[in-house]
């Protein structure tokens, strides 16, 4: 299990990124929980209808959170952002999907830590 | 704003608003770095307030006690940071020191940023120690301009005021008498003008020392002013002479007010170091509403200093107007 956790995010990045404050990090946990499935539901639709602008600024949303949490998944937000930014959404769709993946297993990750830390 | 403000201390003048260098505005749609700014800038002792997103960000920054520190999310829904960075400087008043958050991967971020008005930036995801020195360096600045700006105002302050009396000193007085004369000839409304000098001053000097005499001078002042409106001026022409301007007012209501001056020095004597003394005062008065006094201020003061020659001639602590003398009271010395 702790390897597969360590696959989804760098913990001890993320903890050193809040200074080492385990309460925000956890605050910071429970966040993300709340807000990925409305952001990732967000992104799905804006792929699905091909809208660049509304792939970039959701991407870019995910990006953000996920590199707050050090997570992996921020590399491939990265990626669907900047298709958004291209106007080109040709891979966009298989790269939600692994996206998509991630974000699933990230969030198993952090409920894990949420719940362990509790 | 008028110069009558511009020359007053700066409490009384601007916005009347201490500034509020303990304050962060935050504008941050995303609620995780929202979480992140506010844990850290109150940990810091900083009060947070956080808006999510450009324009209720922009609705907090009209009150007239916001924060004069900004963080800006660059990539906001509505308005987003640049477009607010430019509304702030476009804006008259304090200014306000603007951090713009920005993605790490997106290089012409920054200058656009800079360009559009931002004094710093902070890429996301941030350090924790470069977050907390970047608002310092921020308030620091924010500081140094209060002092400026206190330095600037405490200056114009003494360039206008008699430092004894903190009355107009001679130059100020003179050039609200020669602005108060123009708003007249387009208001027609008269202007009053009174010449007072105390009575025999040199004698309290002489006998009771100069910081006796100094006593009498603040004395007299606060008498004067708070006999006046709060829209007459008082200034200090010379040693013991002042030069009063009371807008608005005719031959009639400028001798009744001359008069309340004269009784409140004369009426109660002035407590000094050595005890009470007594001063009176004479008033040489001169008003808009009589003929040829329309518009000259050299001419309007010559004719108040000669209502105080007559004055003073006929007998001290009295009131004059040219030609006559008009009241009197007992001279005490």
């Amino acid at each position: 299990m702790g390897d597969y956790v360590r696959a989804c995010w760098d913990k001890a990045e993320a903890l050193r990124r809040v200074a080492g404050d385990e309460e925000l990090l956890q605050d910071l946990c429970h966040i993300f929980l709340e807000q990925s499935p409305a952001l990732m539901e967000r992104l799905r639709l804006a792929v699905a209808e091909g809208d660049p602008e509304a792939v970039m600024r959701a991407a870019h949303s995910l990006k953000g959170e996920t590199s707050c949490l050090a997570a992996y998944a921020s590399l491939l937000a990265r990626q669907l952002e900047e298709m958004g930014r291209g106007r080109d959404l040709s891979q966009a769709v298989q790269m939600f999907e692994l996206l998509d993946f991630e974000i699933a297993d990230l969030r198993v990750a952090l409920q894990i830590h949420n719940g362990a830390d509790q | 704003m008028n110069e009558a403000e511009k020359l007053r201390p700066r409490e009384q003048s601007r916005d009347g608003t201490p500034a509020n260098l303990d304050a962060v505005l935050i504008a941050e749609d995303d609620p995780m770095f929202r979480r992140i700014l506010t844990h850290w800038l109150e940990k810091w002792g900083y009060r947070v307030i956080a808006a999510e997103d450009g324009s209720s960000a922009w609705n907090i920054l009209q009150s007239s006690d916001a924060p004069q520190i900004a963080i800006l999310d660059w990539m906001m829904p509505g308005m987003d940071g640049i477009e607010l960075c430019r509304r702030i400087r476009s804006e008259q008043g304090r200014y306000r020191y603007l951090l713009l958050l920005t993605a790490k991967d997106a290089k012409q971020d920054v200058v656009t940023g800079l360009d559009a008005g931002a004094d710093d930036y902070l890429t996301k995801p941030f350090e924790v120690e470069e977050l907390r020195a970047r608002v310092r360096a921020g308030k620091r600045i924010l500081e140094l301009q209060e002092a400026l700006l206190q330095a600037r105002d405490a200056l114009r302050f003494e360039a206008a005021h008699d430092p004894l009396t903190t009355l107009w000193n001679h130059g100020a007085i003179l050039d609200f008498l020669r602005r108060e004369l123009d708003r007249q000839q387009r208001t027609l409304q008269p202007l009053g003008v009174m010449m007072a000098d105390l009575d025999y001053f040199k004698k309290i000097n002489d006998t009771h020392g100069h910081l006796v005499g100094d006593t009498v001078l603040q004395q007299v002042a606060r008498r004067f002013q708070g006999a006046l409106r709060s829209y007459d001026f008082v200034g200090r022409y010379g040693g013991e002479e002042f030069l009063i301007l009371v807008p608005g007012c005719g031959v009639a209501d400028l001798i009744a007010t001359a008069e309340r001056l004269r009784c409140s020095i004369a009426d109660h004597p002035i407590a000094t170091s050595v005890g009470n003394v007594p001063v009176t005062v004479s008033m040489g008065l001169a008003s808009t509403a009589e003929k040829g006094m329309e518009s000259d201020w050299q001419q309007v003061l010559r004719a108040a200093d000669a209502a105080l020659y007559i004055a003073k001639a006929e007998g001290r602590n009295r009131v004059a107007i040219l030609p006559t003398v008009v009241t009197a009271g007992r001279v005490g010395h």
